[in-house]
């Protein structure tokens, strides 16, 4: 072993410390305790996790997997207004507002959604002040709605962030080329823009996602628990019951989901490295 | 030098240390939230110090919650395996589950026929707690008490039972909110009343002994309570039941009855909601007052719970400033406290309503079956 590699070792040392005791050492445990039933191999808590928790478990797949899906289209939409928008003021104040969620902790955010999105809340109100609603037409959005707005206010940002960054940096030529022949800001947008910059897009989103599937407080805070996500069942399950086993079920079935994006990311990342012949 | 130095560091902080311990300290550790530590160390605590020179009362909190009472648990009986002579807690306030478990262990000191106050308690949690028999060993500091908050002016016939109820919220879907069971306390007292009023034996369930097979009889009122959520709103939480009645997106909810009236007094609910206790009953829980067996300071612990049980105590500090229900019987209170505050703790749910209509939460292991029989039936 050369000098230099035992001193990347070593310099990679406490990080891997880290990860190992932080992550792979609790990690490995919740994956015992999750398939193990009185210190014999046992699917007993994935039973009762499925008996319990199945609509859930259906129902986190599709807040988060909707989220993702609308993060995706109000992102592109903002980056390309950022891009390829030749109304300056516009560009100005968007670049200057789009970045605050950032900033907003989850548990903030649901608060402020709490109140926000309430039935007489302040959105509400304020359309019914202005005369667009009717104070019997409102409804309230604290139920799966208000997670999703909640997911997407707070994670957007994070992805236009990536996105408009890689598009910055793109080569204009393309962009200007095309207008040149003639089309149009959106066909440029679609069309010679976001091939380019998919890559990075994909990364926000299983990024998002991900974050996503881990957050206790917003459906804890934004809505009522029936169905309610996996965070909320895993913590009901250690604090009525400390029942960690099936706790660690349902986290396994989290790794699962987060597995599927992970594997997505991957293929495309493979594919695109072969392409390029890498 | 250094040595010197940090020799009399350490004789000037042992010093320090030993101190309180020669003048008699009385240590009281408490579950509950930060109000419960504060009223130890701002009320009782200054009240105890006057009236007994030389006493200095410290008080600890050990976390919101069952957990809180696991704590205190855990250390009494690592003192107790460790076979210390002197145990670190003079006084401690705790939860009904943890307290049972404790009196069965022998962690805590029969005390209550010792002091004065013991004789004006009459609730049943004095000598039950969850299925275990806590009689003399504890004292109620004080019973806080489910009931459904309505609004007045939306709600004109109140129902007053649980089958009245489910009526009401058929012809008025949407009105009447609940916080399911993973989001506080209040929902779970709500599902807990409604397994009471249509699963069969209360009482069995209040009192054991328990027969696992008892759960099977819940399908019937878990069907009827799955009907019922689908006229009934999920609120977020404890705090969302109260803030919806606040907004008048709901027009009933089980709570608190002490968090419903600190709201009001805050101003955050309406000054004309009313409550109602459901026939044939929700439920409620109180906070103990025990010593444990081998207290270092085993008699000014009782004299300090005779005080805080006093009728003029349980009237200022329990009723007026927290807005709970008194631990020992409420006619003991009666002349000690003002008729505007009396009145309001006892117009809409008057001693009678509570003596036959607040019930004790149902034995551990009924309620982890209630709770999971609802995961199963209802949630999923």
């Amino acid at each position: 072993m050369s000098r230099s590699t035992a001193l990347g070792l070593l310099l990679v040392a406490p990080a891997l410390a880290l990860v190992a005791a932080l992550f792979l050492w609790p990690l490995g445990f919740s994956l015992i305790a999750a398939f193990t039933a009185g210190g014999e191999v046992s699917l007993a808590h994935f039973r009762k996790a499925f008996e319990l928790y199945s609509t859930d478990i259906v129902f986190t797949l599709l807040i988060v997997g909707l989220s993702t899906v609308l993060i995706a289209l109000v992102s592109i939409a903002v980056s390309g207004v950022l891009t390829l928008s030749e109304t300056g003021w516009l560009v100005a104040v968007l670049k200057q507002l789009y970045r605050w969620p950032l900033f907003i902790p989850f548990i903030v955010a649901g608060q402020c959604m709490r109140t926000f999105l309430a039935k007489n809340g302040l959105m509400n109100n304020t359309f019914v002040s202005l005369g667009v609603l009717d104070p019997s037409q409102t409804v309230s959005l604290l139920d799966w709605r208000g997670i999703v707005i909640t997911f997407v206010w707070k994670q957007a940002p994070f992805v236009i962030l990536m996105l408009a960054g890689a598009m910055a940096s793109l080569d204009r030529s393309t962009i200007e080329a095309a207008r040149n022949l003639g089309a149009s800001r959106l066909r440029s947008l679609i069309e010679i823009v976001l091939p380019q910059v998919g890559q990075t897009l994909l990364v926000a989103l299983v990024l998002s996602f991900v974050t996503m599937l881990s957050v206790l407080s917003v459906p804890m805070m934004v809505a009522g628990s029936q169905p309610t996500m996996l965070t909320v069942d895993m913590a009901f399950r250690i604090n009525a019951y400390g029942d960690y086993p099936t706790a660690n079920a349902l986290g396994v079935i989290s790794y699962a989901m987060t597995a599927v994006a992970a594997w997505i990311y991957l293929r495309h990342n493979l594919k695109q490295q072969r392409e390029a012949g890498l | 030098m250094t040595h010197k130095l940090a020799f009399s560091l350490a004789l000037a902080l042992g010093a320090a240390l030993a101190a309180p311990a020669g003048a008699q300290t009385l240590n009281v550790a408490t579950a509950g939230d930060q109000n419960m530590v504060d009223y130890i160390k701002d009320y009782l605590g200054p009240m105890f110090e006057k009236a007994n020179p030389g006493v200095k009362v410290v008080a600890v909190g050990t976390g919101p919650g069952d957990s809180g009472s696991q704590k205190i648990y855990e250390k009494l009986a690592a003192q107790k395996a460790a076979n210390t002579e002197k145990w670190d807690f003079d006084v401690i306030v705790a939860h009904q589950k943890m307290s049972g478990q404790m009196v069965s262990e022998g962690l805590l000191a029969k005390y209550r026929d010792r002091i004065e106050t013991g004789k004006l308690v009459s609730s049943a949690t004095a000598a039950n707690a969850l299925g275990t028999n806590v009689e003399g060993f504890v004292m109620p500091m004080f019973q806080s008490q489910t009931a459904i908050a309505y609004n007045p002016d939306m709600v004109k016939s109140v129902p007053g039972t649980y089958a009245e109820l489910a009526d009401w919220a058929k012809a008025n879907p949407k009105k009447f909110g609940y916080n399911g069971i993973k989001g506080g306390m209040s929902g779970v007292a709500f599902a807990t009343g409604w397994v009471y009023a249509f699963g069969g034996d209360a009482d069995k369930l209040q009192k054991g002994p328990y027969d696992a097979a008892t759960k099977g009889g819940w399908d019937n009122a878990l069907v009827a309570l799955k009907a019922f959520n689908q006229n009934a709103v999920i609120t977020p939480g404890n705090a969302g039941t109260l803030d919806m009645l606040n907004r008048g997106e709901i027009a009933m909810g089980p709570v608190w009855v002490d968090m419903f009236y600190t709201w009001m007094n805050d101003g955050k609910l309406p000054p004309n909601m009313k409550l109602k206790l459901l026939a044939p009953g929700m439920p409620g829980q109180p906070m103990y007052y025990a010593v444990p067996a081998r207290a270092a300071q085993a008699d000014l612990a009782a004299k300090f719970i005779a005080m805080a049980t006093s009728p003029q105590v349980q009237a200022d500090g329990i009723v007026k400033k927290f807005n709970w229900y008194p631990g020992i019987d409420a006619r003991h209170l009666e002349g000690k406290l003002d008729a505007a505050t009396w009145k309001k703790l006892f117009t809409d749910l008057t001693p009678d309503d509570l003596s036959k209509n607040a019930r004790p939460f149902p034995i551990a292991p009924y309620f982890n079956d209630i709770l999971e029989s609802y995961e199963k039936k209802v949630a999923n």
